[in-house]
């Protein structure tokens, strides 16, 4: 792995194809390193299917792609080295125990000394707080410890880059936290890549995100820039009075796009489109109020939720913003 | 919290790298586990069981019979070496069937496969850790201890020793077919992932072949079904119409192909 390299995953024109059905088409994926980066698409999108791809499971049918700068199907191994993995339904030696498990798993990376890696066990144990489940056999586990036993092992290796399929898919809400305050945790020494339905979670820890739909990379950037909203930002206000006159002249600015108005309880709400984001920082709210006969009690750039946001680009209607 | 610098990190070169885990993984399942003595127990009453009846109870029931012909022609040591190695050939190449069927084919289907394959393990290491376990097992359990509690019994009903270089001869070819099936089902649980195909031509393939060599006469010993007439042959040491080890090249050339097919196929595949 090269240290000096900020680029912990890029991928260009990565697809996969089977048969007749391309479940991935031409993905451009930027991960940098020590990103919390969120990984959203509908079922079937294909976000399983580029984490294998990285990982060296299946191969590419077009594209590439590299992890810490080496490449995902020559370098396999080394890249496999430095991940941890985490699949979407984790399946374990049903015979072994939780702590033969986290054993075996650990000597993929480490041959000893047996004392380190054993206390690297207890760690993991620990993490997941799996202590009192530790030596039964994984058959007997719940999808919940057999989650958390999937996230202990794919930290054993204090991994540079960890890749999460669902994390917290099969959790409890109490489960679920855990996951993401070690997340958050993990965030100082390495680079995570997961993928979830819980867009709250995503809003929460991430610090960038993609969606994908369809096998196609339809957005992808840092969270702040997707819920400000990207091409075109909108403006919220809420208006007192008589504002007729104030929108005509509004609307005929030049850098507003639209004007959607909502009345309620006898406020004016609008939401305005704009086409400039710096004219209307500047003009927009002394336009307003160069009228005396409204009053503006509230004006912010709109900042959308990310389940808005995600549901745009996934039923397709992503040219508004 | 351990450091990652405190670790010593594995070494392996790429193409094995991780067969030391999984082979000692697969060891542990064979032999860390009641596994090892229950087969080895099975086996004892299936092979040896046989071998007793022939040996002891047999003379005795055609004494009890009355008919002083059929006694009389009855070598219980002949009979019973013969009995070893045609029906060795069968049961433990059954055995080896039955014991290996689901190492790959279970992991596949469980998804266990594709969780080892995301830590730093070649695919090769993957197969050849539980072809060289169960290898290992199979030699052991199936043909080694069967045949030396065997050659106990011959010895102790010849009244002394049997001569132990053909035996061991003829041992060492039960081995090389038992493996041959082994590697056989190997091959086919990477080529299928559908268990009824799977049983269906590795037992296809050992019964189907022993009706198929007997159609075949002299020709089959250039195949592995003529095996139980070669093993026989060799311990015996009487004569078959070809070379004894004309069947064994062929055994050792079509394992080792198992093993190729079963290599080549692994390592494109996805999961």
């Amino acid at each position: 792995m090269n240290p000096s390299n900020d680029m912990m995953i890029q991928t260009d024109d990565l697809g996969k194809a089977y048969g007749q059905v391309q479940a991935l088409k031409g993905l451009d994926l930027r991960v940098h390193r020590h990103s919390i980066f969120g990984f959203l698409g509908p079922n079937g999108a294909g976000k399983t299917t580029t984490m294998k791809l990285l990982l060296g499971l299946i191969r590419p049918t077009n594209g590439g792609g590299t992890v810490f700068g080496q490449d995902i199907v020559r370098d396999s191994i080394a890249i496999r080295s430095h991940i941890g993995y985490l699949p979407q339904q984790p399946q374990f030696i049903p015979t072994m125990t939780a702590r033969e498990t986290l054993r075996l798993t650990a000597r993929f990376f480490f041959t000893g000394p047996k004392e380190a890696i054993d206390a690297r066990v207890e760690e993991m144990v620990d993490l997941v707080g799996l202590q009192d489940k530790a030596d039964r056999p994984v058959k007997g586990f719940s999808g919940g410890e057999r989650q958390r036993l999937g996230l202990a092992q794919a930290q054993i290796n204090h991994p540079d880059l960890l890749i999460l399929d669902e994390p917290s898919a099969a959790l409890d809400p109490m489960g679920r936290l855990a996951v993401l305050r070690v997340m958050e945790r993990l965030r100082e020494r390495t680079t995570i890549f997961y993928s979830t339905h819980i867009l709250d979670d995503v809003q929460r820890v991430s610090d960038t995100v993609a969606i994908l739909n369809h096998g196609e990379l339809v957005a992808q950037g840092p969270i702040e820039h997707l819920l400000a909203g990207s091409d075109k930002p909108v403006y919220t206000l809420t208006l007192w009075g008589n504002v007729e006159a104030t929108q005509s002249r509004i609307a005929n600015l030049p850098y507003v796009a639209s004007i959607d108005v909502a009345c309620s309880n006898g406020a004016t709400s609008w939401q305005v489109s704009v086409t400039e984001e710096a004219a209307a920082e500047e003009g927009l709210l002394r336009e307003v109020l160069a009228d005396e006969a409204v009053t503006v009690t509230e004006f912010h750039r709109k900042k959308y939720e990310l389940e808005e946001i995600f549901a745009s680009f996934v039923e397709g209607d992503n040219n508004g913003r | 919290m351990v450091a990652n610098s405190t670790f010593d990190r594995v070494k392996e070169p790429s193409w094995r790298r991780g067969f030391a885990n999984l082979l000692a993984k697969e060891n542990r399942t064979w032999w860390g586990t009641r596994r090892w003595w229950v087969q080895a127990g099975l086996w004892t009453v299936v092979v040896n069981g046989l071998m007793a009846f022939l040996l002891f109870a047999m003379p005795v029931m055609l004494q009890l019979n009355e008919d002083p012909a059929d006694a009389a022609s009855y070598d219980a040591v002949v009979q019973s070496v013969g009995a070893l190695f045609q029906i060795g050939t069968v049961a433990l190449a059954l055995g080896a069937i039955l014991l290996s069927q689901d190492q790959i084919l279970g992991e596949r289907q469980s998804g266990v496969i594709e969780w080892v394959l995301s830590k730093p393990v070649s695919r090769a290491s993957y197969f050849l850790s539980k072809l060289a376990a169960d290898a290992m097992a199979v030699v052991v359990l199936l043909v080694a201890l069967q045949s030396a509690i065997a050659y106990g019994l011959i010895s102790l009903a010849n009244g002394g020793l049997f001569p132990l270089i053909p035996f061991l001869a003829a041992a060492g070819g039960l081995a090389v077919n038992t493996l041959f099936y082994l590697a056989l089902t190997l091959m086919m649980s990477v080529l299928t992932d559908n268990r009824g195909t799977l049983l269906g031509v590795t037992l296809g393939m050992l019964f189907g072949g022993l009706l198929v060599g007997s159609l075949m006469g002299t020709y089959s010993l250039f195949t592995p079904w003529s095996m139980t007439a070669a093993l026989p042959a060799i311990a015996l040491q009487t004569t078959l119409p070809l070379p004894t080890w004309l069947p064994l090249c062929v055994t050792v050339a079509l394992t080792l192909l198992c093993i190729a097919v079963a290599l080549w196929r692994f390592r494109t595949m996805e999961f």
